[in-house]
């Protein structure tokens, strides 16, 4: 008898939008206390070192993390990263409201 | 009461404008033209009828009334069918089978009829909105839950008032208590740190 059991299928994986990396990483950030190391920010976010690294230098040209730090980096969200994340969170709510996932 | 619900729809079209502006998500600007759509139609239904009655019912102005409520319906039937098949494609059931069984409900005149079609949208709105909040349990959600079953509530009643004049108040104040729900939403989401 031919064995008509179905192949367990590999869970589909979720797309990130740049957007969500983004706001993934800032939130990482900011529940470190403003004071992350990148291995906390990667596996927080959930990333590779390659693309940390690449995202983490598009926020700091948005302006929205800074790094300081000599021997070892240390990233915090700026005053403009801080109202990003709030103006989001209030975004985020609202779609939510509606069932709308961002 | 067209202009209060106006004014409020208004200012849920532009928190989703706002919410677009930073997420670019685009189910907030199918939002934000939906919620654009309602308030027109309201207020050009509600100046509409303002002339009507500064007229004193004058028959020179009568067919502003039906014209005013023929924009309206349109707007809404629009508005809320653009609600529809964002929650369709959340859910994935969308085809283009929808939008060609829509398209003849377009093209009705104002009648019964249209309050059916407005009621059967709102219903699957309310439904959607439902289970958000079961899934979600947030009060926000549960405001706009309400909002939508007070909106479809409101159809009813408009419905009702074809046959019967007496609903014709409570439709308006059904209409009305639907978008102050909204308005409580917006409070409590921009309240919210």
């Amino acid at each position: 008898m031919p064995n008509e059991q179905a192949p367990a299928s590999k869970p589909a994986a979720k797309y990130r939008s740049q957007f969500r990396i983004f706001v993934d990483i800032m939130r990482v950030i900011q529940r470190e206390g403003n004071e992350a190391k990148p291995t906390r920010i990667l596996y927080g976010a959930n990333l590779s070192h390659d693309r940390l690294v690449k995202y983490l230098e598009e926020l700091k040209v948005l302006g929205v993390i800074q790094e300081s730090g000599s021997d070892e980096k240390i990233y915090g969200l700026t005053q403009k990263g801080v109202e990003f994340l709030n103006n989001f969170r209030k975004v985020e709510a609202f779609a939510g409201a509606f069932g709308f996932k961002i | 009461m067209e202009f209060i619900a106006f004014a409020i729809a208004m200012a849920v079209a532009f928190q989703a404008m706002k919410g677009y502006t930073l997420a670019r998500e685009r189910t907030l600007l199918y939002l934000n033209i939906s919620f654009l759509l309602l308030g027109a139609g309201l207020l050009v239904d509600g100046l509409a009828n303002l002339v009507v009655l500064l007229s004193k019912f004058h028959r020179n102005f009568i067919y502003l009334s039906r014209v005013g409520y023929t924009i309206d319906f349109l707007a809404q039937l629009v508005a809320y069918l653009i609600l529809v098949v964002v929650y369709l494609q959340q859910t994935r059931a969308w085809s283009g089978q929808f939008a060609v069984a829509a398209l003849p409900i377009v093209l009705l005149e104002s009648n019964p009829f249209t309050e059916l079609v407005l009621i059967f949208l709102l219903v699957y709105i309310s439904a959607q909105t439902a289970i958000n909040y079961n899934v979600s349990k947030t009060r926000n959600s549960l405001l706009v839950f309400g909002a939508f079953t007070s909106l479809a509530l409101a159809h009813v009643f408009f419905l009702l008032f074809t046959v019967m004049p007496i609903f014709f108040p409570f439709a308006h104040i059904s209409q009305l208590f639907g978008f102050l729900l909204l308005l409580g939403m917006l409070f409590r989401v921009n309240q919210a740190q």
